[in-house]
């Protein structure tokens, strides 16, 4: 039997057996410490240093994984000092932490549409999925694939190459063909809350959807006679024909929303509204800070004012904002708006890097339509969609580095030097994993894995210090040295630097 | 490539199938083949329990293993402080053009000669150094890397025979001591020995030659002492082979015969102090009662350099005769382990490693330990790129430290042990082997030592080119045939060490003191030295000093009173600016705090710490910006790579120093370079990442004006390149030797006219400067 000792964590005495660590009784207390090195079933490494903790006798910093518990021991998990520490290491490992977490088009998209993801869909032919992944940020895709000015293939890496993939175009195609079976999504009825949006135009009608689409009942108020608002001005009727419009507010509208024509709202109208409705969505023109000062008697309402914008596209953005604000209002939750997430950067591609990234894509020269009003036919979507270089990460969604970027709000420019960075390689196994060495962090989870299995060419480090690199030995394949490991060596890894090679679609 | 595979066979045969085994196993091959073959890492691979993932991870993680081929010679040009601050890097710059190396490769186009940087090779007093194969060049300049290249392979040439006869010690009319330290060796001691050899044989001269360790005189190798049996002891210094006839008819030809010779050594001696470039080899002769040696050695106090220059390192009777393993003797016969460690312990003395925990409290630990099987490690990875107490100790004295081990491990009831020995110091690994062969032959290293029932068996063990393995946990890490990835403590060493037993680590230095403190008594050993810091410590005293060599001093003596009474002050009329103590985890003590005496508690005040002792002396061409990047290139190219904060830490501070001493610094530059330094002491795993910002941090303290001015583009003492452009003043004589002798033809050649600088040609080698009688040359 072994010996019980005794510690303080956090103020709070717990009794463990000797030979635990101080993480093993944080964790089992229920407290939360950030590790990226320590993996269950793995002898320690102790090298990312997320885990630090404090002793509060003699105030020093300490790496809990590898620390075994001694009797008496004062531990602090969390203060200033130690949440800026643990900053402090993130910021280290972003500053050689080569990959873009989102694509750059993702990123400089205003409505944050996931485009890698509708090109590699639209790539295979899957329309109807490709669709919805727009469908899920732009409730106009025929619309904006027509007039958009496109910022997100200003920012395409595939342009350093050669030139941007044509991604409006791919989305207008998402939109003209992949509808048709999907226009009459209504939304399950629910009497309360009742939300107004006044104005149809674009901000107002992604709003009206994004929140109709989440179960709350919305009538819009316009003005006119016709929604749509500015989407209806003159200048656009030749690249947006009116049947393409009408066609995607019909599909908005069949979620279930309720309309009034000719309603002039001002602020008067507005206060009036308050009785009947918990949220209020102002996408006119009315001046912001005119709404934004008047006073409303029943203080449970909220006005929800949208800047006007000058592109569609940020209308949208903004609708889809507001959208966001709106639900956390009504959930009682701190209103901040669409989520936005830690993205890892790391600006142009080096032209060594060209052929890295062409290894996910195709050699052709960017397609255009015969016929420009025509769009694409559907073997050039299939050729164009998979000119895209899928910049994007496979871990967006589990990579500790980036959930850790987020929690401690790290900066990866405090320390990145573009012009020092290490270049980026894919070493791209089908069915195997896909290693992206750029991106390790050397925690050597996998070199720790592959030795455990003992696999004959497992992973193992090369060189030392900054330059340390992560390899099979010998040059051999991935596929070779990760024999028995593969699936395990993928999950286990803590960044996007080892992923299994099927995207998620 | 062929290999053949008998030859990795005798290797596997000789020395085992076991994990552990890598290191050695990875020496002897590149040994076979001047490099590491891959066919032959896979061919171990398969017949041995070592793993592909060790083989290339250890393999790649120590500097001294090469994956590509070498070319037939190896030049190491040592970028140690001692050895930058004399323009290292000048050096280094002139061999790449000199063998016309591009980009990444280091080896030349014949595939002759392959080009190094060694981080010290232990010869700070004759810096700049270079070494090829394995004779070493002293006092270098950038113009002379063609001389040096030259005379190696005409010494190659001509393969010289060395005589090897024993003098007959029967008829002695005197002794010739012959200084075998590295020092004196890399200066050419081993030709001097064999022209003394020479000289005697033919004349059949009735005197004894003798060859004795380091006196700490490294700055005027090579050294021959002469002790007539009549008359006065003669010190000769910097001597040639070509004087040693002369000297030895100076004193034992038949009168008549004393030559004019003497007297025109003699009058060179005021020359000595001249920290001359090498140009050929200038060497001369001092007498050994010249005022300002008896100064050098004045005020030091020898307890590890015990007879120093008196004792050849190798023979035993002779160490025995100056009360060698009397101490033993002493432990094993009257003393329990108890009474040893409480002797030790009441002696005060703390480890000399750099830490400076109570050696006596270390050694109690290691005696309670449980444990069926534990180790003893001596620290002998001596890697400060400015010390070589370590390697002299061990050249000079190997059974001094060898008696001290076998003390502890007495004390501490430890049957085996281990030396730990850095690869770079061949001549003490040389020498150690033997000197534990010698003793095992003699019964004092093996079972039932002196009778006493004690056993112990001592391995030697070769590091194989980290700095990181100075570092307990780390050096533990390779004996046991890994990567030198340190581990955090506790647990300690004295707990779980090596192979997951209790084992003590004690540095060279710590065991060296142990036979003094046994034999002369705790008390005589605490009299001497500080309140906290007892005995004495000994440093190797290397720089812009007169005289540097390795000194051994009482604690609590005053670093003005080494740089200035013992070294002899700065030279050239120079003004001395700052000391920098304890290499890479230490850091730069200004003059105006030179008084303060040294112990380990004080260091730690100021900013540096008692490290290993490296000791470097700077003036005020020095550049304090400089020395900081100087260290934090050395610690980031060390870091093991296994943390965060040490990995990419040092090298974001790097960042920040490159941007500084090339002009590019930027605001908010300081403060950022502050708060790194700071996280990477508070966060780093180990020793070496949590020292490494103490020289930027020291330099930070007491010449923020420096950084302040490089971060406005300015480097006051011009010693940063980039910062810097030479021009050629109106004291110009135009006498042509810069436009002869610079490498890029950027001064044109006009005679008797004042000469200009191209300066977007110029490459800031120095050499014009250098060369210029007329000082002529401005950086600004």
């Amino acid at each position: 039997m072994k010996k019980v000792i005794s510690i303080i964590i956090d103020h709070k005495e717990i009794q463990l057996e000797a030979g635990e660590t101080v993480l093993q009784a944080a964790l089992r207390m229920g407290k939360e410490i950030p590790t990226m090195c320590y993996y269950e079933g793995l002898e320690t490494h102790t090298s990312c240093m997320m885990c630090m903790v404090k002793d509060a006798k003699t105030g020093t910093l300490f790496a809990s994984c590898s620390k075994p518990a001694e009797e008496g021991m004062d531990i602090i998990t969390k203060d200033e000092e130690i949440i800026e520490a643990r900053k402090t290491a993130l910021e280290l490992l972003l500053s050689d932490h080569v990959g873009d977490c989102e694509a750059p088009c993702q990123l400089s998209c205003p409505a944050h549409m996931n485009i890698p993801r509708m090109n590699r869909l639209l790539a295979e032919g899957k329309t109807q999925e490709a669709y919805e992944v727009v469908m899920q940020d732009i409730p106009l895709p025929s619309v904006l694939g027509r007039i958009c000015p496109a910022p997100c293939e200003k920012a395409c890496k595939r342009k350093e190459i050669d030139t941007a993939v044509s991604i409006c175009l791919l989305k207008r195609y998402a939109g003209d063909f992949g509808k048709i079976e999907s226009q009459n999504h209504r939304v399950a009825e629910s009497p309360i809350p009742q939300i107004a949006i006044i104005g149809s135009g674009p901000a107002g009608l992604t709003a009206a959807y994004y929140l109709r689409k989440r179960g709350y009942q919305v009538k819009i108020f316009e003005k006119e006679v016709r929604l749509g608002g500015e989407l209806r001005h003159p200048d656009l009727h030749e690249k947006l024909p009116a049947e393409v419009l009408d066609r995607e507010i019909d599909v908005i509208l069949n979620t279930g929303i309720q309309v009034q024509f000719g309603v002039d709202a001002d602020l008067a109208f507005i206060e009036g509204l308050q009785d009947e409705f918990a949220a209020v969505v102002v996408a006119t023109s009315v001046p912001k800070f005119e709404v934004r000062s008047s006073k409303f008697k029943n203080q449970d309402i909220r006005v929800f004012p949208i800047q006007s914008a000058k592109l569609a596209i940020q209308a949208v953005a903004r609708g889809k904002n507001a959208a966001f604000e709106v639900d956390q209002f009504l959930k009682g939750e701190n209103v901040t708006g669409e989520p936005k997430r830690f993205n890892s950067r790391f600006g142009k591609l080096l032209e060594p890097e060209f052929a890295e990234y062409l290894k996910e894509s195709n050699d052709l020269d960017r397609l255009e339509p015969e016929v420009l009003a025509n769009g694409f036919s559907s073997d050039q979507v299939k050729a164009e969609a998979a000119r895209c270089l899928h910049c994007d990460c496979r871990k967006l969604d589990n990579c500790k580095l980036r959930d850790y970027s987020d929690e401690y709000a790290a900066s990866q420019r405090r320390y990145f030097s573009i012009h020092d960075r290490q270049l980026v390689t894919k070493n791209i196994q089908q069915d195997v994993v896909i290693y992206e060495p750029a991106k390790c962090i050397k925690c050597g989870i996998c070199v720790r894995i592959t030795s455990k299995y003992k696999e004959k060419y497992g992973f193992t480090f090369i060189g030392r210090g900054f330059d340390v690199q992560i390899q099979i030995p010998f040059g051999e394949s991935i596929a070779k040295g990760l024999q028995k490991t593969a699936k395990e060596v993928a999950k286990a890894c803590p960044t996007g630097a080892i992923s299994d090679p099927t995207r998620i679609k | 490539m062929e290999l053949n595979l008998r030859d990795l066979d005798h290797i596997i045969a000789d020395l085992g199938k076991g994990t552990e085994q890598v290191i050695p196993i990875l020496q002897a091959i590149q040994l076979k083949y001047n490099f590491l073959p891959e066919e032959a890492l896979r061919y171990i691979c398969d017949n041995t329990n070592i793993t592909a993932e060790q083989i290339t991870g250890v393999g790649s993680f120590y500097s001294q293993f090469r994956m590509e081929p070498a070319g037939e010679h190896i030049i190491k040009v040592c970028v140690g402080t001692a050895c930058h601050v004399k323009g290292a890097g000048l050096i280094h710059d002139a061999i790449i053009r000199e063998l016309n190396l591009e980009g990444a490769r280091l080896t030349d186009e014949r595939g002759m000669y392959t080009l190094e940087k060694v981080s010290c090779l232990g010869c700070c007093t004759i810096a700049p150094v270079v070494q090829i194969d394995q004779v070493t060049y002293g006092h270098v300049a950038p113009d002379q890397v063609g001389k040096v290249i030259k005379d190696f392979e005409e010494n190659k040439k001509s393969d010289k025979k060395g005589l090897f006869r024993k003098a007959d010690g029967s008829e002695i009319a005197g002794e010739i001591r012959i200084g075998l330290g590295s020092c004196c060796v890399a200066s050419g001691s081993d030709e001097i020995r064999d022209a003394v050899q020479d000289v005697v044989d033919t004349k059949h001269l009735p005197v004894k030659l003798k060859h004795v360790g380091c006196v700490g005189m490294c700055h005027q190798v090579p050294l021959v002492e002469v002790i007539p049996v009549n008359g006065d002891v003669t010190l000769y210094a910097k001597v040639k082979p070509e004087d040693v006839s002369k000297i030895v008819n100076r004193h034992f030809a038949p009168p008549g015969l004393l030559n004019r010779w003497g007297d025109k050594l003699m009058n060179l001696a005021g020359w000595i102090q001249d920290d001359s470039n090498w140009d050929g080899i200038d060497r001369y002769s001092i007498d050994y009662r010249d005022k300002p040696v008896s100064a050098f050695l004045g005020k030091q106090v020898p307890i590890a350099t015990e007879h120093r220059g008196v004792i050849n390192p190798l023979d035993l009777a002779e160490y025995k005769s100056k009360s060698g393993f009397l101490a033993l003797k002493k432990a094993l016969k009257e003393m329990t382990p108890e009474e040893v460690i409480n002797e030790v312990r009441n002696s005060g003395t703390r480890g000399r490693g750099g830490a400076g925990f109570s050696t006596g409290t270390k050694w109690e630990l290691a005696a309670r330990a449980e444990g069926e099987i534990k180790y003893l490690i001596c620290n002998g990875d001596e890697g400060d790129p400015g010390a070589f107490m370590d390697r002299m100790l061990m050249e000079s004295y190997p059974y001094r430290m060898l008696e001290g081990i076998l003390i502890a491990a007495y004390a501490t009831g430890i049957h085996q042990g281990y030396v730990y020995l850095r690869a770079e110091y061949p001549l003490a690994v040389t020498r150690i082997k033997k000197a534990v062969e010698i003793l095992k032959e003699e019964g004092l290293i093996g079972d039932n030592i002196l009778d006493s029932g004690f056993s112990f068996d001592l391995r030697i063990y070769e590091g194989a080119g980290a700095f990181v393995c100075g570092e307990e946990t780390a050096l533990m890490a390779s004996i046991e045939g890994k990567r030198g990835f340190p581990k955090a403590r506790p647990p300690y060493p004295v707990e779980k060490g090596l192979f997951g037993n209790p084992t003590l680590v004690n540095n060279v230095e710590t065991f060296s003191v142990i036979p003094f403190i046994i034999r002369s008594g705790a008390d005589r050993f605490n009299s001497i030295g500080t309140e906290t810091s007892k005995g004495t410590k000994v440093f190797a005293l290397a720089g812009k000093v007169a005289r540097g060599g390795l000194i051994e001093v009482p604690m609590g003596i005053s670093i003005r009173e080494i740089v200035e009474e013992i070294g002899g002050g700065v030279p050239g009329g120079k003004k001395f600016k700052a000391v920098q103590i304890g290499g890479p985890s230490g850091g730069c003590i200004p003059a105006e705090l030179a008084d303060a005496p040294i112990d380990f508690e004080s260091l730690k005040e100021l900013g540096a710490m008692m490290g290993s002792g490296g000791m470097v002396v700077l003036d005020e061409d020095d550049c304090m910006v400089d020395i900081a990047h100087y260290f934090l290139s050395f610690t980031q190219n060390e870091s093991c790579g296994k943390c965060t904060f040490c990995r990419v830490g040092t090298k974001r501070m790097l960042d920040i120093l490159d941007r500084l001493t090339s002009g590019k610094a930027k605001k908010g530059d300081l403060e950022e370079l502050e708060n790194l330094a700071d996280w990477t002491k508070k966060g780093s795993l180990c020793g070496l990442g949590k020292s490494a910002p103490n020289p930027i941090l020291s330099t930070l303290r007491y010449f923020r004006e420096e950084y302040e001015a490089h971060l406005n583009g300015n480097c006051p003492t011009g010693k940063c390149a980039e910062l810097i452009e030479y021009h050629i003043t109106d004291d110009c004589i135009g006498c042509t030797l810069c436009a002869q002798k610079c490498p890029v033809n950027a001064i044109p050649f006009d005679p008797h006219n004042k000469h200009i600088i191209n300066t977007d040609l110029c490459i800031k080698c120095d050499t014009c400067r250098i060369v210029c009688p007329e000082e002529a040359i401005i950086k600004r």
